[in-house]
């Protein structure tokens, strides 16, 4: 078992829960009221501390002493949670207790075990396998959307677009190398080799076939000779900071690439002056901070340590408590385009609610991702905006899913496409 | 054991089929409660088990019907919501948990300065909509997170209830689901709908119903209750940072913080007798100086580091750390005042020094991060909350400490710190809360055990200590006597004819006597 993922090394950081529920709460400084007060979606939908961590930290804890075995329910417990990370960020204001290794390290578990992940993730996964990508589409289609003579080969740049927007959300894809385009900056591909990121098989705990996927992407890439890579998707953006260097048991620092995503690359361009918005975009919108992107993009840095005498750590240790996630790029981009108006939502950052869409829940859990992704909108609606704006593409779909089938007007985008919008 | 499948049904036509688990997965996220406070000591160890079930209520009235199958079929019972002691846990086989987060309706009076609020409903989503009006409540000691019922019931310690007075005095009308289902109204709600008085007309039993410390569970379920809040300041209070360092920032022409080192103890106790003499000042307390510590290190391990030092035992020594909020509540002219009162009283008097300190709060104004309170060690209990004089305060916290001697190890060591204590009600009173942390897997947690449930209680006796928490981390048996004419006797007879199935939260408040009944290692030696 991978050191990161063994359950048994997470023992005190389930053990030691006190039950605070700062897993389930906003941190209280920015506690909006009652209503939108809760940030861990999974205990939103259903309130039984089972589906928050407070709860789930027990029931890991009794699943690891085998106290409890295998049911549809302890399955159920497991994976309908988006992984989001809200949990963690709010644990770690106070405890520093591990909770996403943990609730991680429990679907490794019911993989190692032959009992997870469930049939919806198998489907997925068996897709990436045969197709490389999640949807089971065709790799022949994977850069329809690619214009010729739009790549340079040999760039130091290589932009990698992730399922979502090769398949289903192709102006994601086209956005962003439109963006590339006027900024000047020469990007590559992963051309053939450019496959899923893997997170959908990570995250679900197929821990083994994630790390081959992370392999060969990585190696892809070095074999383009470039450094940096770039992506339009918070989940492809964690799978290669965090999940690679987790799964091959590194850290993010001692990784030979450096991975940016869309937001960061053109925050920076504009800083530098190398672009400039020159068109208005009249709207009143929102940010939605993708989890991937903001609370859980922190470095990932491997420990191989131990808890001594109350608790205490034999090595150093340097955690992710959500702080320098990716929270004000968005922003700065957003704030200087041109008749944009900007609001904040009641939860926002590190206290941000999920879309809905993670940890495998818009496969196994349509019901539960549409119902997180509505109270999402419900909470911009209730700051009378006319559209979420998110730098993910799986936000964007939950919410045009959630908004449909929920009745409700706002319209949801890409950051890209904002961007895009601002430029030309 | 389980619920019978007749209850079950019962209790599921309810709440309806989603609110209602037997499932042993769901069950074991209940396991012990949430919890925190006392977490692996005796009570934990030895008595807290699973529950048989969990039931969800909406409604006061969702309640009362499940309270009242309970009582068809004799089935014990635990009232949750955000639930945080040893004793609120199941101790009993066929035990269900009565989750109470689902009812979280708030309503704000601000004309006539209360809230209303249901038991699901926390005190910093409380704060931040009193906020909204220019009103405001004391957020306790026991964090933000905490239900504001259960905690009005119980406790609510905070350096603002200098000026705020104790949480039990601003309780109006209240709405209680007796042990065996009947809906009690109090005060004026008894009479009308409008719950704006306490104390009548109509039956004012709040007494009953808090008793010294609340009930922890056992003498039924308050729904409802309408609680006072106070006038605040106008300026907005900025929020600011990205967790763990978020905080907010203070309007600094309306409110202050201040830091002063104090030359010895006895001038940091006068200085905050006059202070109230002059009734100037928000909030008022002496800071332990775990706290300073905690809060600058970068995590456990530095804590540590900086912890275990003769330099740290030589600031428990020597410092004596008066904090002091102003707040120019009417005016900024009264905080110019106050401040002027202050220091005339603090450095001037009683050779204060004024320190640095950051004019913003994390600590007490809407958030009470209390669950730091568990990183040094993982394990921790406050032995003593008492409510006596200044004067008490201080020789008991100073008694303790010297106690504590004998139990360190295991207990963590805190070179002889007595504990927080501080002056409430502009000096009327004076507050004790003993601190303990502990490793709760230390093989030798059985002598935290005694240092809880026994010695502590028989110290308290000895020197007169009236200490609420002590009614419920102690045995009555001992307590009990040394307490009044026979508070044992007292709390079991009113227990028994409000609760004759005794169904709610059993064995509670007798749960210590029995488990002293149970264990080996603590003797009744009194």
């Amino acid at each position: 078992m991978n050191i990161n993922y063994d359950l048994a090394r997470y023992e005190y950081d389930m053990d030691k829960c006190v039950g605070c529920k700062g897993c389930v709460w906003v941190d209280h400084i920015y506690m909006p009221g009652v209503r939108f007060g809760i940030k861990c979606p999974s205990n939103i939908y259903d309130p039984f501390d089972a589906y928050a961590y407070v709860g789930r930290s027990k029931i890991g804890l009794a699943f690891l002493k085998g106290k409890l075995d295998y049911s549809d329910k302890l399955l159920d417990v497991i994976y309908k949670c988006n992984l989001c990370g809200a949990c963690d960020a709010g644990c770690k204001r106070n405890l520093d207790l591990e909770q996403i290794p943990v609730l991680e390290a429990l679907r490794a578990k019911c993989v190692a075990d032959g009992k997870g992940p469930l049939p919806a993730h198998k489907k997925v996964a068996q897709n990436i396998e045969e197709n490389g990508n999640r949807f089971g589409a065709s790799q022949n289609n994977r850069f329809k959307w690619l214009p010729d003579g739009a790549v340079s080969s040999g760039a130091d740049l290589v932009y990698f677009p992730g399922c979502a927007a090769s398949y289903i959300d192709n102006d994601i894809a086209k956005a962003t190398i439109e963006i590339l385009k006027l900024s000047g900056r020469a990007f590559a591909t992963l051309e053939d080799r450019d496959h899923c990121c893997g997170h959908p098989v990570a995250e679900v705990g197929m821990i083994d076939q994630a790390k081959k996927i992370a392999e060969a992407n990585i190696q892809a890439l070095k074999d383009t000779g470039a450094k940096t890579i770039l992506t339009s998707c918070a989940e492809c953006y964690k799978a290669w900071k965090v999940d690679y260097p987790k799964l091959l048991a590194k850290s993010t620092a001692d990784m030979d690439y450096k991975v940016i995503h869309l937001s960061e690359f053109v925050d920076d361009l504009l800083e530098k002056g190398q672009i400039n918005f020159t068109r208005d975009v009249k709207m009143k919108v929102t940010w939605h901070d993708p989890c991937h992107l903001g609370r859980q993009s922190e470095p990932w840095v491997h420990w191989e340590g131990t808890r001594g005498k109350a608790g205490i750590l034999d090595q150093p240790k340097v955690y992710r408590r959500g702080t320098e996630g990716i929270y004000q790029a968005p922003r700065n981009i957003l704030n200087k385009i041109p008749g944009l108006e900007i609001v904040e939502m009641p939860r926002t950052r590190e206290n941000t609610l999920c879309c809905g869409s993670g940890g495998g829940a818009r496969e196994a859990f349509e019901d539960y991702a549409q119902s997180i992704g509505a109270e999402r909108i419900e909470e911009a609606e209730s700051i009378s905006v006319e559209a979420i704006v998110s730098g993910c593409p799986y936000c964007k779909e939950n919410f045009i899913k959630a908004g449909k089938s929920a009745g409700k007007d706002v319209k949801a985008y890409d950051l890209s496409e904002l961007i895009l919008m601002a430029l030309k | 054991m389980a619920i019978p499948k007749e209850a079950y049904e019962a209790f599921e036509s309810i709440v309806g089929a989603r609110y209602i688990s037997a499932d042993p997965v769901v069950l074991e996220a209940y396991c012990g409660g949430r919890m925190g406070h006392g977490k692996d000591l005796g009570i934990d160890r030895e008595m807290n088990m699973l529950a048989a079930g969990v039931v969800m209520p909406l409604t006061t009235e969702e309640v009362q019907a499940v309270v009242k199958v309970a009582n068809r079929y004799k089935i014990p019972y635990l009232p949750a919501s955000t639930y945080w002691v040893t004793h609120c846990a199941a101790k009993r086989d066929d035990q269900i948990i009565i989750d109470l987060k689902r009812m979280k309706t708030l309503k704000i009076d601000e004309k006539n300065m209360y809230a209303t609020v249901e038991s699901g409903v926390i005190y910093s989503q409380l704060q931040e909509e009193a906020m909204k009006r220019g009103l405001y409540i004391t957020v306790p000691g026991g964090g933000a997170q905490a239900a504001v019922i259960p905690n009005h019931l119980t406790w609510g310690l905070s350096p603002l209830n200098y000026r705020n007075g104790m949480p039990c005095r601003r309780i109006l009308g209240t709405e209680w689901v007796l042990p065996d289902g009947e809906i009690l109204n109090l005060g004026s709600l008894s009479m009308s709908d409008d719950p704006f008085w306490g104390e009548g007309p109509g039956p004012d039993l709040r007494g009953l119903m808090r008793g010294w410390t609340g009930w922890f569970g056992a003498l039924g379920i308050v729904t409802q209750m309408t609680v006072k809040l106070l006038p605040f300041q106008p300026e907005p209070l900025i929020k600011s940072g990205i967790s763990p360092d978020t905080t907010l920032l203070l309007p600094t022409n309306r409110m202050k913080w201040y830091n002063f080192r104090m030359p010895d103890r006895q001038s940091l106790v006068e200085a905050m007798y006059e202070m109230g003499r002059c009734e100037v000042g928000a909030a008022a307390t002496k800071v332990p100086i775990f706290w300073r510590y905690i809060a600058k290190s970068k995590s456990k391990e530095d804590f540590w580091e900086q912890w275990g030092t003769e330099a740290a035992e030589n600031d428990v020594k020597n410092d004596h750390i008066f904090r002091v909020m102003l707040i120019g509540y009417t005016s900024e002219a009264q905080l110019e005042y106050e401040e002027r009162v202050l220091m005339d009283i603090v450095v001037e008097k009683y050779g204060g020094k004024a320190g640095r300190t950051r004019q913003s709060d994390e600590s007490w104004i809407k958030n009470a991060d209390s669950a730091g309170m568990w990183w040094m060690t993982g394990g921790y209990v406050s032995v003593e909350v008492t409510v006596d004089t200044i004067d008490c305060a201080v020789k008991g916290g100073e008694g303790l400490a010297e106690l504590k001697k004998a139990y360190t190890p295991p207990l963590m060591e805190d070179y002889g710190d007595p504990g927080w204590f501080q002056v409430s009600e502009l000096g009327h009173n004076g507050y004790l809360e003993f601190l303990t942390y502990y490793d709760p897997d230390d093989e030798d947690i059985k002598k935290t055990d005694e240092w809880v449930y026994t010695a502590v209680p028989k110290f308290d006796v000895q020197v007169g200590l009236f200490n609420g928490f002590k009614i419920y981390e102690s045995p009555l048996e001992l307590t009990g006597k040394a307490y009044g004419p026979n508070v044992k006797d007292w709390m079991l007879k009113t227990k028994a004819i409000f609760d004759p199935n005794n169904l709610s939260n059993p064995p509670v408040p007798a749960d210590v006597d029995e488990l002293i009944e149970k264990v080996d290692w603590l003797k009744k030696e009194w």
